[in-house]
């Protein structure tokens, strides 16, 4: 049986090609980048050897700093927004609306279908100031409040673009964790029910517990997604006012392309990989001491 | 006659017990239900103005977009924003090229993903954790670091102007995901059916395609889901590998609408944000419908 | 059983399906796999643009089948295109390749073009067009500008815009003011115009650089025509205190609100479409914004009520009378490895016609001379004449500056009109991308 489970030519067939096709196209190219870590200049003027001077630059440069600590916070904040928001959503499609949620659903959904661009052109007239005041500003202005150029400042622009962000993915985090939920099977429920567990606690004490794995995961898939997030910013602020809303991945496309800098640029990639390898590593560990004492 | 009188009494009990408790609960999920409702009707209207404002958008002139307040209404409801998007915007040749890239690549991804994510979960060997860790470091690597070796790499084989290049890229990005979630949901089938399985004398392969692809089948159309999204509204691999406009995805196309130093035409780029968007919202019901199907034809787990 | 069938035959027929897709995608991708953008096919005039420009693809199409039809038919024109923001990436891309087109849009920044012409991708055009005989249908000015900004004449002038100030004559003589001569003018018109309840200026902060354009207007005005060559040069830094009162200079009049609320997210369109309607009385563009002043629909104010200015100038400083900033648009370049003798054909061909073609056509003046008598209206004739009564022209702030200092510098003029950054704090932002 054992050997069955363990046949080397079924192995070669199942595992084999998505293997080959992933080392070839990603692990080499990767490991391709990497090398140029240690060279400056770029395809046009060609690469010169340049030792660690990039690797120790990473450690001096005030526009790296300002991107990982905006990348930092972004994947943080957009994470647990993403994570609780769609958690609240999909306990809300499983327990409230129960079998009538479809509709809901799909609805909640529809924003993951929009292109980035569209999102990003929304929110631009949603928060805009001039020429007209949108949406955000007509509504402070009700209340009395004056307009704000949402855009015009740091702190303001970073909150616009989590608002978004959480917009546009809770309905897919709320479908993902939903698939979670619905597997939880109903006597399990029942007998925790008629235990007396109601509300919270059963949510807490059941529910919670059960729908781990699948939560763990949709963590590590927001955490990883969120750290290289890319086309949301662009569109929405291109990483301003100044640079205070540049993530790493748009500082090192900027460095790589339009800089022409690509050694540098593959020095903040692999900065970033860094990152998100040591997230993955702590949450992927959790995970699995969580299933092994299942 | 001793085993009857419980046996009546109890349900009476019960029935004593509970009726009180049941109206007020009633009462009491009457009232809990006015915020939830509030709720929904809040929820539905953040989730749906967007989808009305694009579509009156898309009937608006230039005009219209720069002098009159966002929420206004469009003069009249004409059409020539959806004819401007269809013939100068090239509407239907992006939409087949995203179609053309998107299908292919979610096929390969699928069938890969799944078969690996089997023989990583389910089949016995050394070194699995360690190739389930190479497949995580994917996850992780920002797509921006291969798009450099990969270009020489196309170019020098000849696939530069054709849509391969973003086939096999979205392919090869979209693996690493797959293949890490199928291994946690077989994670979640109890290793027992294959055993069962093998005793039976059926080779893995077998009980893989038999066995395995079926029982995580509602799993795969959520993998699925999440692919298709990813592929149909990437911007960077379709804007480096499909460097000519017969070539361009839909999303790479919306960036068409915008003129020289910074201009751009709102009516029509709304109006194709409009056909792309039901055209997705079409494929999307069409998979939903499939996804909820599968569910209810039993969870994997029960 | 049943369902297990059933769900085996699912599974095939989703193998069977993706098969189907994969050839179909086969077919697809290679009816239309003809080398595209990238290689520069033998007998073609390859031609990479970003997509944004529709003028010069649509006139050298126009010419391809009219005045240049025999140099077309042997060498056919094929126009591919980039988004602008993706330019800069295609070209790394594709000169590393060694496979950039005969002719093409060469970045976004002049040190691109620069580095471009240093590896030896671009054609030297003096040389070139010498040998063809047609040097002297290029306008000397352009020519002037396309090497202040390209360190040589490598690229075609498809383009020739003049920079300064376009503003609405009825608002002025409402309110009693003349064409403002000097800086202080300027700052008392734009007061003037502040009180009576108009935006004095229009400028689309999202896109930044027509506020930096207010910058180095200045700079050149006050400290002379050299002022950002010596900073290039490493002579001066633009942390020195008369850099850093230029940029305070125009700090200010963003800190009197004159830019009008939320200067950071006025995009170009609103920019423009401001001083069309009225709302603003004044706007810094160059000369191609004609075409949206012909344009009657957006154009409210008339045609007949705009009047064009030079940069005002700074009392006591070294700059030229009339200043104006030429430039030539988006860079096009043609491949010195791909050049031939047809191509040569093509060069010639577009040097003769393109100037008296692009206008009568498109109403766009380029830097190439027009041969026969156009009909234009009294504006563009307006702007006409100053491009030829004007014998010295200045770049634009980020002209000589690496890219790194371009981003640096137009993604923080709107936080330095708005005061959430300080006019050393800018400069000083600048300076440091400077490499």
């Amino acid at each position: 049986m054992q050997s069955v489970l363990g046949d080397k030519k079924a192995l070669v067939i199942l595992l084999g090609p998505a293997l080959l096709v992933y080392s070839l196209v990603m692990l080499v190219p990767i490991f391709w980048s990497m090398g140029y870590t240690f060279f400056s200049g770029n395809a046009i003027s060609g690469f010169t050897f340049a030792g660690t001077d990039n690797l120790t630059r990473l450690f001096t440069d005030p526009e790296v700093r300002t991107a990982l600590s905006f990348t930092v916070r972004y994947a943080v904040v957009i994470t647990v927004g993403q994570i609780v928001m769609g958690y609240l959503l999909s306990l809300m499609y499983v327990f409230i609306l129960k079998k009538s949620s479809n509709i809901i659903r799909t609805l909640v959904f529809f924003p993951v279908v929009l292109p980035t661009v569209a999102v990003a052109l929304l929110f631009q007239k949603m928060f805009e100031i001039a020429p007209q005041n949108g949406l955000v500003n007509s509504l402070l202005n009700g209340v009395g409040i004056e307009s704000v150029d949402w855009f015009g400042n740091a702190s303001s622009a970073f909150w616009v673009i989590v608002l978004m962000d959480i917009w546009r993915s809770m309905g897919f985090y709320a479908v993902l964790l939903y698939a979670g939920l619905v597997d939880i099977p109903e006597d399990m429920l029942e007998s925790a029910r008629l235990d007396g567990a109601t509300g919270w606690r059963l949510i807490r004490s059941i529910v919670l517990p059960l729908s781990m794995p699948v939560l763990l995961s949709s963590i590590i898939f927001s955490i990883n997604g969120t750290l290289k997030v890319f086309d949301s910013i662009v569109a929405l602020t291109n990483g301003g006012p100044g640079s205070s809303t540049t993530p790493l991945t748009l500082y090192m496309f900027r460095t790589s392309f339009a800089f022409g800098d690509y050694g540098y640029g593959s020095s903040i990639a692999l900065l970033l990989t860094l990152l998100c390898l040591i997230v993955t590593i702590f949450i992927f560990r959790s995970s699995r001491r969580d299933l092994t004492k299942d | 006659m001793s085993t009857q009188v419980p046996a009546r009494k109890a349900p009476l009990e019960a029935m004593q017990r509970q009726e009180p408790r049941r109206s007020r609960s009633r009462a009491g999920k009457r009232l809990a239900k006015l915020p939830v409702h509030l709720l929904i009707a809040l929820l539905l209207v953040v989730e749906l103005y967007p989808l009305l404002w694009l579509v009156l958008g898309s009937f608006k002139t230039q005009q219209e977009f720069l002098n009159d307040p966002v929420w206004s209404l469009p003069g009249s409801l004409n059409f020539d924003n959806y004819i401007e998007a269809w013939t100068t915007g090239n509407i239907a040749v992006f939409v087949a090229n995203s179609l053309m890239a998107t299908l292919p690549s979610l096929a390969l991804i699928i069938v890969l993903g799944v078969a690996a994510g089997f023989a990583l979960e389910v089949m016995v060997w050394k070194g699995r954790n360690g190739v389930l860790l190479i497949f995580l470091t994917g996850i992780m690597v920002p797509g921006q670091m291969i798009l450099l070796p990969l270009f020489s790499a196309y170019f020098n084989a000849g696939l530069t102007g054709t849509l391969w290049p973003l086939i096999i890229t979205y392919t090869a990005t979209g693996l690493p995901l797959t293949v890490f979630m199928m291994a946690t949901y077989f994670r979640a089938v109890p290793r027992e059916v294959f055993e069962a399985s093998t005793l039976d004398g059926a080779s893995i392969i077998r009980s893989f395609l038999s066995i395995g692809f079926p029982m995580v089948r509602n799993a795969v159309f959520t993998v699925a889901l999440v692919q298709f999204f990813f592929i149909w509204n990437d911007l960077l691999i379709a804007l480096t590998f499909a460097n000519n406009s017969d070539l361009s995805t839909i999303q790479v196309g919306l960036l068409n609408f915008t003129g020289q130093f910074g201009a751009v035409q709102y009516g029509p780029l709304f109006a194709a944000i409009c056909i792309n968007v039901f055209g997705t919202l079409a494929i999307y019901l069409f998979l939903n419908q499939r996804v909820m199907k599968g569910l209810a034809a039993g969870s994997v787990k029960g | 059983m049943a369902t297990m069938r059933r769900k085996n035959r699912m599974l095939l027929l989703g193998v069977g399906l993706s098969t189907a897709s994969l050839l179909l995608t086969a077919c697809g991708a290679g009816s239309s796999g003809d080398g595209g953008g990238s290689e520069a096919g033998a007998g073609e005039f390859s031609f990479l643009t970003n997509v944004e420009n529709t003028t010069i693809p649509t006139e050298l199409e126009t010419l391809a089948g009219d005045q240049c039809k025999t140099a077309a038919d042997a060498m056919p024109l094929k126009v591919d295109t980039v988004p602008q923001t993706n330019l800069d990436q295609q070209l790394q891309l594709l000169a590393g390749q060694d496979a950039l087109p005969l002719q093409y849009a060469a970045g976004n920044a002049p040190a691109l073009t620069k580095e471009l012409a240093a590896s030896g991708n671009v054609l030297d055009l003096e040389a070139t067009l010498t040998d063809l005989g047609v040097l002297d249908q290029v306008e000397p000015a352009a020519i002037d500008t396309i090497k202040a900004l390209y360190g040589g004449f490598n690229v075609l002038p498809y383009q020739y815009n003049v920079e300064g100030i376009w503003y609405n004559k009825q608002l002025f003589a409402d309110n009693g003011i003349e064409v403002p001569q000097t800086w202080d003018d300027f700052v008392a018109a734009a007061d003037t115009l502040d009180t009576s309840g108009v935006t004095p200026l229009s400028a689309s902060g999202e896109q930044g650089w027509p506020l930096t354009r207010l910058i180095s207007g200045y700079l050149f005005s006050d400290l002379g025509k050299d002022a950002l060559q010596k900073v290039a040069d490493g002579e001066a830094k633009l942390t020195d205190p008369e850099y850093v009162e230029a940029a305070a200079a125009v700090a200010d009049l963003g800190q009197k609100g004159y830019f009008g609320e939320g200067v950071g997210s006025i995009d170009y369109d609103t920019a423009i479409n401001q001083f069309l309607n009225g709302e603003a009385g004044m706007l810094y563009m160059g000369s191609w914004v004609l075409a949206n002043f012909n344009d009657e629909a957006a154009n409210q104010i008339g045609l007949d009520n705009i009047g064009f200015m030079p940069f005002p100038r700074v009392e006591g400083g070294a700059g030229i009378e009339n200043q104006y900033a030429a430039n030539v648009g988006l860079p096009m370049a043609i491949s010195e490895k791909a050049y031939n003798e047809q191509a040569g054909e093509w060069l010639k061909c577009i040097t003769e016609n393109y100037g008296s073609s692009a206008l009568a056509n498109q109403g766009s003046i380029s830097g190439f001379k027009v041969n026969e008598e156009v009909d234009v209206d009294p504006l563009t004739q307006t702007v006409q004449q100053t491009i030829s009564d004007t014998s010295e022209s200045v770049l634009w702030f980020e002209a000589l500056f690496g890219t790194q200092a371009t981003t640096a510098s137009q993604t923080n003029a709107a936080p330095l009109v708005t005061g959430s950054m300080s006019p050393e704090q800018f400069m000083d932002t600048v300076q440091s991308a400077l490499k």
